[in-house]
């Protein structure tokens, strides 16, 4: 019996037991079940855009940037489609047997090689794209395509170029592109990160305007990037890509430039140093801006090697110098209308006025000796004769008679210490001595000399080639003016300058007499007379980049070509009714009339006779 | 019905337990064949060790019980013999030796430990009179340390524990005392800091405390974690469907075959595919509590009872893991993930309970 019940109890006490533990697994499904139930029904929401988000990634598509076209529509800068090798690292388990294998058929560059390694690690863990070789040959692509089976992790990509089709003589107008730097990066994503995916469209990847109306009109050129949705797995293969929405190219921008002015410019300049730019009088914008000598933007944007541009960027011609927005030069003898505009206005003269010229001036204070070109002087002069041949002892005269403060503001009236352009890059707007400047900067006060000096544009008197351009313009177009611009059809404010004594009588006068620089038989330009078919008035000016006191030491400075006198000159035409003001600089051309006025008239010529 | 009669020769089964298996590891075999993305010779491969599995567990049913019992010893003894053999002489596979290769399939012979231990307990605690005593209780428990011990220096955690707890299991329900289960849970307690601390690896620490915390290591063990909940949780109401299922299809999910199916199952037929596979669980679950409380005698229904709970530890282990609610440890679904011989050491576990079960003791005249 006892084994009965002892068989009992062990079985009430088995059965006891297996309850308790069926009853907490049950309890435990429960929790269990419950989880599964909270993940699927209470937080589907979320686990669904989780999973979504997991297997699918934005991808930014690079948009083209727009095409820069000249004032007649001639495409100067566009996209030209290339091919490149490209490859996903993410796929490369060894780098350098990679590149084994694909030397063993395609010639990389030893350069593209080191890039390619140095860039490796980065877009292995990114899982971005890698270009090997930019613009391979069809040949090479045929080479490609042939064993492309055995390249999962690279392939052949269509991507663009920036092209620009003149690329010498837009250098310092359109300017590059470039890679962005971070700030930049900054701007054009916006909060987006930096390891944002991109599809790109050009063989430089990301590019972005980096100097000239490229940098000036990013906003402009850049276009909108489209956005892709790429299905990848958890390696980041792709397996499907949609396009979410397609990038928006970049707009165009139609630019006032002339093609013909600027290929007429860079011959005449014949790679002498110096600057030219050309105003259309009817609505200030800039038809010509054309630096010398300059350099391929192509190859900036492009790809240039840092052998190469170290050569360019210590080139003693400086070539990335920007001599038509940047270069500082006197204005010489050309600064003598705008005297005599200030003499008149303010009584000092008229056109009746003159003095005896005996080839120097005097400083009654001390007695120093300011010299003319002349030797001997030009004897009995107006002011007519005084502009048409360049006399120096007149104007000497006329600024010894000026105050400084007033001469300031008049020239800063015509634009000089003033930014001249609205949308050029980085234009040095200078600036006009004055007192107050001089103490400042070289702890001396003003000497009555020092106006003399700026009265044949001297001393510490300096402009840009674009500033002398705008001051032609002014004068041309009878005191009223747009400010400078580069954009075709922008909306712009028409200024004046206001004037109680100088009347449309002077400006007739004014523009005869500067007629006969180039049309008279003693104006300083008169050699220009048979290289045009129609009238233009101009005015010469030649800097003395060394003054010498006597003759024979001015002999010596022209032995040395850098020490050699600026040649300048600005121009207005076709007279009566001028469309075109234009000025040029040649360094150390010496001589204002024969050396840069044949450069304007070629510019004019180019713009006139079309 | 416990078996037909053939004239002479009679078949033992039972049909509740043996429809609803079939049924169980016909559909794991269709979840594996989109868990594998439609690999037709992981299929096969599964297919034939379910076939012949099946078969093995009618031919485990026939013997009588008394075989069982009086060969549990050497049943084991084999057992652990293949463990050493498989440490000693099998083939490395991650820093793991849990395998002996024969050709054309490995084996792993710890699974067959966690069935033959809870048989051999069983079968030393037939005869032991209630409460058992110290001794008894230490004998069992040491042996049951040794076995853990053993394959957990595979390494192979997953496995060790659940031979752990079926020891335990068929220990406590044999009637171990409440006194000791007490003092052994307090000792225990008070000793985990210093477990924690010798005893597990330091990627096993990563894995328990990521479980608390999984912003500790989101592309670690976590991430695991992180992407199974995901598959769950997208998978809704109805699922993606079959073979629709993302996370498992482009690989965020790990282990999609074996570990993780569960989470596959979740993504692609969502809360009512689920429901239906719990479902058939809880069916074979008790049917499994029917048969070990109507058992014929102790040593039958200490088998019964200790294998099915082993059957449901494994189940609970996975899940658990898969949902997010238990650290990361290698543990198959049962009767499903794919691996021949978790799939196997589960037939011959049921070829044991039909036997127990269908074979009544004949009664002395």
């Amino acid at each position: 019996m006892t084994e009965i019940n002892e068989t009992y109890k062990e079985k009430i006490s088995f059965n006891k037991r297996l309850i308790f533990l069926y009853v907490t697994f049950g309890i435990l499904g429960l929790v269990f079940y419950y989880q599964i139930f909270s993940l699927q029904i209470s937080n589907y929401s979320e686990y669904e855009i989780a999973a979504k988000n997991n297997k699918n990634e934005e991808i930014s598509v690079q948009p083209l940037r727009g095409i820069i076209f000249d004032r007649n529509g001639e495409i100067l800068v566009n996209n030209v489609p290339t091919f490149d090798l490209i490859t996903k690292p993410f796929f490369i388990d060894d780098p350098d047997d990679f590149l084994f294998k694909i030397s063993s058929f395609l010639e990389i560059d030893e350069d593209d090689k080191k890039a390619f390694l140095s860039q490796f690690e980065k877009a292995k863990i990114l899982n971005k794209e890698l270009t090997l070789k930019q613009s391979i040959s069809n040949e090479d692509k045929a080479r490609f395509l042939v064993r492309s089976h055995m390249f999962e992790n690279a392939y052949i990509g269509e991507r663009y170029l920036r092209n620009y089709l003149y690329p010498e003589i837009f250098s310092h107008s359109i300017g590059y592109v470039g890679r962005p730097n971070e700030d930049e990066l900054d701007e054009i994503y916006g909060l987006r990160s930096l390891n944002t995916k991109i599809n790109f469209t050009y063989t430089n990847q990301l590019i972005v305007g980096k100097t000239g109306l490229e940098f000036i009109y990013e906003d402009i050129l850049r276009g909108e990037f489209g956005n892709n949705l790429r299905e990848v797995d958890a390696r980041g293969k792709t397996l499907d890509e949609k396009i979410s929405s397609e990038p928006k190219v970049g707009n165009n921008l139609y630019t006032s430039l002339d093609l013909k002015s600027h290929q007429a410019a860079q011959k005449a300049f014949n790679n002498r140093k110096g600057a030219v730019v050309a105003i259309d009088i009817n609505d200030g914008s800039i038809v010509t801006l054309f630096s010398s000598p300059t350099f391929s933007t192509n190859q900036l944007a492009n790809g240039i090697l840092q052998k190469e541009f170290d050569e360019l960027l210590l080139s003693e011609e400086k070539p990335f110098f920007n001599r038509a927005l940047r270069g500082r030069y006197p204005p010489a003898s050309s600064i003598k209308p705008a005297i005599a505009m200030y003499g008149i206005e303010e009584g000092l003269i008229d056109w009746n006025f003159s003095i005896f010229d005996e080839g120097f001036f005097t400083l009654p204070e001390d007695g120093r000796i300011y010299r003319d070109w002349k030797e001997g002087g030009h004897g009995n002069t107006n002011l007519f004769k005084a502009i048409t041949q360049s006399s120096n002892t007149y104007f000497f005269d006329l600024a010894y008679r000026s105050d400084i403060n007033q001469l300031k503001k008049h020239l800063s009236s015509l634009g000089f210490g003033d930014k001249a352009c609205i949308d050029c890059f980085e234009e040095d707007q200078v600036f006009v001595p004055e007192p107050s400047w001089k103490m400042n900067k070289h702890n001396f006060g003003w000497f009555k000399g020092d106006t003399v000096n700026m009265g044949v544009g001297q001393g510490y008197l300096v402009s840009t080639p674009i500033q002398l351009a705008k001051y032609a313009y002014i004068i041309a177009n009878k005191g009223k003016f747009f400010d400078l611009s580069l954009k075709k059809d922008l909306v712009k404010n028409e200024k004046s300058i206001e004037f109680n004594k100088f009347s449309n009588d002077d400006w007739f006068k004014l523009h005869e007499s500067m007629v006969n620089v180039i049309e008279g038989n003693t104006g300083t330009a008169r050699r220009l007379r048979e290289k045009k078919n129609y009238i233009v008035a101009a005015k010469t000016g030649t800097a003395e980049l060394v003054s010498g006191d006597n003759r024979e030491q001015y002999s010596e400075t022209r032995l040395d070509d850098s020490l050699r006198d600026h040649a300048l000159i600005i121009a207005f035409g076709p007279m009566p009714n001028p469309r075109y003001a234009v000025s040029v600089v040649v360094e150390n051309g010496e001589s204002g009339g024969s050396v840069a006025g044949p450069v304007a008239i070629s510019v004019l010529n180019s713009l006139i006779q079309e | 019905m416990r078996y037909l009669d053939f004239k002479k020769f009679s078949i033992y089964y039972d049909p509740y337990l043996i429809i609803s298996i079939t049924l169980l590891s016909i559909i794991g075999l269709f979840f594996l064949y989109s868990a594998s993305d439609g690999n037709t010779s992981v299929l096969i491969k599964q297919s034939i060790f379910v076939f012949f599995g099946l078969i093995l567990m009618i031919i485990l049913s026939q013997p009588d019980p008394q075989i069982y019992y009086s060969y549990s010893g050497f049943f084991l003894l084999i057992s652990v013999i293949l463990v050493f053999v498989a440490i000693f002489f099998g083939p490395e596979v991650n820093g793991a030796n849990r395998w002996i290769s024969f050709g054309f399939i490995t084996l792993q012979p710890s699974e067959l430990c966690k069935i033959f231990l809870p048989i051999f307990i069983a079968s030393y605690l037939y005869g032991v009179k209630l409460p058992i005593n110290l001794r008894n209780t230490f004998l069992t428990i040491s042996l049951i340390l040794i076995v853990f011990l053993i394959v957990s220096s595979q390494p192979d955690l997953g496995t060790a524990i659940v031979i752990l707890l079926s020891g335990l299991y068929v220990l406590f329900l044999a009637g171990l005392s409440w006194t000791f289960i007490g003092s052994a849970l307090a000792i225990f307690v008070i000793s985990l800091p210093f477990l924690w601390n010798n005893f597990l690896e330091p990627f096993q620490r990563q894995r328990i405390a990521t479980l608390f915390n999984p912003d500790l290591d989101p592309f670690g063990s976590a991430w695991n974690i992180t992407q199974s909940k995901i598959a769950i949780g997208s998978g809704g109401i109805f699922g993606k469907g079959f073979g629709e299922g993302t996370q498992s299809h482009l690989n965020f999910l790990p282990e999609t075959e074996t570990d993780f199916i569960f989470a596959v199952i979740a993504e692609e037929f969502g809360l009512v595919g689920l429901t239906i596979l719990i479902g058939l669980y809880f069916f074979i679950f008790i049917r499994c509590f029917y048969l070990s409380i109507n058992a014929r005698d102790r040593f039958c229904r200490l088998v019964i009872g200790g294998l099915s709970l082993v059957f449901i530890s494994t189940l609970f282990i996975n899940i658990g893991m898969v949902i997010g609610l238990l650290p990361v440890v290698g543990m198959p679904l049962p009767l499903i993930s794919q691996g021949g011989s978790s799939l196997i050491s589960f037939y011959i576990a049921f070829g044991i309970i039909i036997s127990m079960a269908s074979h009544k003791k004949l009664v002395p005249r």
